[in-house]
C-alpha cells in the first residue's frame, strides 16, 4: 500500500481549517463594522420569523414533543441505509434481500416496542 | 458468533415480555438464553475463527472472556431478585442488561476499529440508563448525567485517535494497522504517536484510570448498587479484554510511544485509589476506589508485553470480578435491611448470619490479595509479568499499594466480628445464599489451585 504520507501531504487541511476559521472571523468582524447601528426597542427584540414574541423561552414544556422528534430522527437513519440497497440492489443479490429483510425485522420491532409501549400516544 | 446471536435474540425476546404478557416466566428464560450463550462460546475453543472480514475475530482469549462476562451475568442475575420488582420498566431494565452483556463480548473479540467503537457504545449505552436506572433517586439522576457527559466526551477521544490512525495506516484492520505501524519509517510519525494517545485517553476513561476517575466514584455511587455490581465486574472486564487486545496486540510494534504513559497512569492510579478509600466510611464508595485501585493492578498487565501478560490479565480479571461481585452481593443483602451502604452496617454481622460473614470475608480477603484466595495469585501473576520487564518501582508501588488496600479491606472484617449492635438475621432466599458461597468458593478454588485457570490461554 503507499502509505507513506508526509506531514506536508495534509497541509490542505489545515488551509481548509484556515478558511474555514477566516471566513467566520472575516464576515462577522465586517459585519460589525460596515453594518449601520441602529437600536431601537424593536430593532433589539428576539427575531420570531416576524411574529412578535411572547414570554420566556425558558418555561417547561412537554417532553412528548421530543419523543416523538427523536423517534422521527432514529427512523428517518434508519431508512438511509435502504438507499445504498437500493442501488446495489441486483449486485447484493440474494444475500443483500436477506440480510436486508433482518434488518427491517429488527428495526420494525423497535418499531412495535414503541407503539405499544405508548412512545407515540399524545395525552 | 453463534454466542452473539443467541444473546442478541435473548435481549429481545426480554424486551418483548412486558408487550406480550410473559412477563412471569422471563427470568427462567433468561437463565436458559444466558446458559445456552455460555455453551455455545465453547464452540470456537481452541480453533480460532475470523468473522465478517475480520471484523471480528474469535480465539481463546476472546472466548475466556466471554465466559467469564456470561457467568458474571448469570450470578448477578440470581444476586438482585428485587432488582426494580416495584417498577413498572424492570424487564427493560433486564433486557439492557444483555445488550450491555453483547458490547461487552464484542469489545473482547473486535478485529477492526470500527467495532472497537461500536462494542463501546453498545456497551456504554445500556451501561448510560441504567445508571439513572432509580428515577426518584436524585444522586441516580446525577449518576447518569455525569456517566453520559464523560462516556460521550471520552468516546470523542477515542474516536478522533481512530480517525489519526486510520489517516497514517489507511486502514481500520487491526492487522493492517500493526503491519502499517511496524514498516513504516519511525513507527508511524507524528499521526501514530496522536492517535494512540487519543485512543489511550478514551480507554482511560472507560476503566476509570487515573487522572481520569473522577467520574467512578460518584457514579459508582449514585447508581443502584445492582448496577454498580454489573458496571464494577462485567462492563470493566470487557474494558480491560478491549485495552488489552488493542495495545499489547495491535499497537505492541510502537510501544515506546505508550508504555511510559500507561507506566506512569498506572502508578498513578494504585495510589489514588488506594489512598482515597482508606478515607471513604461508605462500603459502596470504598468499593469504588477498590475499583479505580484495581484498575491500576491490571494496567501493570498491559504494559508487561511479554508471554504472561495474557494470563495475568485474564486471572486478575476473574480473580477481580468474582470477589468484587460477591461483595456486591452482600451489600445488597445487607443493605436492604439497614437502609444505607455504610461499612457499620457490616458491624457484628457474624453472630446472627455466620454464612454472610464468611462470604465477606472470603471476598475481603481475596480483594486484598491474601494468600489463600484467588486474589493473591492474581497479582503474583501481575507482578511477575512486570518484573519480567525490570518495572521494579512500578512494582515497588504496587505492592505499597496493596498493603494500604488490606488495612481498608481489614475493616471491614473487623466490622464482622465487632461485639456491639449485631444486625439482625438478613432473610435470604436459598439460591441467593448458595450463589454467594458458589462464587467465594470459586474465588478459594482459584487461589488454592491457580493452575486451573492459568495455564488456559
Amino acid at each position: 500500500m503507499e502509505n507513506q504520507h508526509l506531514p506536508s501531504d495534509f497541509f490542505p487541511i489545515v488551509l481548509q481549517f484556515i478558511v474555514a476559521a477566516g471566513f467566520v472571523v472575516t464576515t462577522m468582524v465586517a459585519t460589525h463594522i460596515l453594518g449601520p447601528k441602529r437600536k431601537s426597542k424593536i430593532k433589539l427584540e428576539t427575531f420570531e420569523c416576524g411574529i412578535e414574541s411572547q414570554g420566556n423561552a425558558r418555561v417547561p414544556f412537554s417532553i412528548k414533543y421530543f419523543l416523538v422528534a427523536i423517534l422521527f430522527v432514529l427512523f428517518d437513519v434508519e431508512v438511509i441505509f435502504m438507499y445504498p440497497w437500493a442501488v446495489n440492489f441486483k449486485s447484493l443479490g440474494i444475500n443483500g434481500i436477506i440480510e436486508m429483510f433482518i434488518f427491517m425485522v429488527l428495526f420494525l420491532t423497535g418499531f412495535m416496542y414503541i407503539i405499544k409501549k405508548g412512545a407515540l400516544k399524545w395525552e | 458468533m453463534t454466542t452473539l446471536i443467541i444473546l442478541s435474540a435473548l435481549g429481545l425476546v426480554v424486551l418483548f415480555s412486558e408487550i406480550f404478557g410473559y412477563k412471569k416466566i422471563v427470568l427462567p428464560f433468561i437463565f436458559a438464553g444466558l446458559v445456552a450463550a455460555l455453551a455455545a462460546s465453547f464452540i470456537d475453543w481452541n480453533i480460532g475463527k475470523h468473522y465478517l472480514n475480520e471484523m471480528m475475530i474469535v480465539d481463546n482469549y476472546s472466548i475466556a472472556f466471554t465466559v467469564l462476562m456470561i457467568a458474571i451475568t448469570i450470578v448477578w442475575f440470581i444476586i438482585s431478585p428485587g432488582f426494580f420488582r416495584d417498577q413498572g420498566s424492570r424487564v427493560d431494565h433486564f433486557a439492557l442488561i444483555i445488550f450491555a452483556l453483547i458490547g461487552a463480548q464484542l469489545l473482547t473479540s473486535f478485529g477492526n476499529m470500527i467495532m472497537l467503537f461500536l462494542a463501546v457504545e453498545i456497551l456504554s449505552i445500556p451501561m448510560y440508563i441504567l445508571a439513572g436506572s432509580n428515577k426518584s433517586n436524585l444522586a441516580s439522576n446525577e449518576a447518569a448525567l455525569k456517566y453520559f457527559l464523560m462516556g460521550a466526551f471520552a468516546t470523542g477521544f477515542l474516536l478522533f485517535g481512530i480517525a489519526l490512525i486510520y489517516g497514517q495506516t489507511g486502514s481500520f484492520n487491526l492487522q493492517q494497522i500493526s503491519e502499517a505501524l511496524t514498516t513504516q519509517q519511525d513507527g508511524g510519525g507524528v499521526m501514530a504517536v496522536a492517535g494512540v494517545l487519543l485512543i489511550m485517553v478514551g480507554l482511560f476513561f472507560k476503566v476509570s484510570a487515573a487522572p481520569f476517575h473522577f467520574w467512578a466514584p460518584d457514579v459508582y455511587t449514585g447508581a443502584p448498587t445492582e448496577i454498580t455490581a454489573f458496571m464494577s465486574t462485567v462492563v470493566k472486564t470487557a474494558a480491560f479484554a478491549g485495552f488489552f487486545r488493542l495495545f499489547a496486540t495491535c499497537f505492541s510494534a510502537s510501544a515506546s510511544i505508550w508504555v511510559n504513559t500507561i507506566m506512569v497512569v498506572s502508578a498513578l492510579t494504585i495510589i489514588v485509589g488506594n489512598i482515597t478509600a482508606v478515607y471513604q466510611t461508605s462500603f459502596k464508595r470504598m468499593l469504588a476506589y477498590s475499583s479505580i485501585a484495581h484498575a491500576g493492578y491490571m494496567l501493570m498487565a498491559i504494559i508487561s508485553l511479554n508471554g504472561y501478560a495474557q494470563q495475568s490479565i485474564l486471572f486478575y480479571a476473574v480473580a477481580y470480578s468474582v470477589s468484587s461481585i460477591a461483595a456486591f452481593g452482600i451489600l445488597l443483602a445487607v443493605s436492604h435491611i439497614t437502609k444505607n451502604d455504610d461499612v457499620a452496617s457490616f458491624n457484628g454481622l457474624a453472630k446472627k448470619n455466620p454464612l454472610l460473614a464468611f462470604v465477606t470475608l472470603l471476598a475481603m480477603l481475596s480483594l486484598a490479595g491474601i494468600p489463600p484466595m484467588a486474589g493473591f495469585f492474581a497479582k503474583y501473576y501481575i507482578f511477575t509479568a512486570a518484573l519480567q520487564q525490570h518495572y521494579t518501582w512500578l512494582v515497588l508501588i504496587a505492592v505499597l499499594g496493596s498493603l494500604i488496600g488490606v488495612f481498608y479491606y481489614f475493616r471491614v472484617i473487623i466490622a464482622l466480628f465487632k461485639n456491639e449492635n449485631s444486625a439482625a438475621e438478613i432473610p435470604m432466599t436459598g439460591i441467593y445464599k448458595a450463589a454467594l458461597l458458589f462464587i467465594s468458593l470459586v474465588a478459594l478454588v482459584f487461589g488454592i489451585m491457580p493452575g486451573l485457570l492459568a495455564g488456559l490461554l
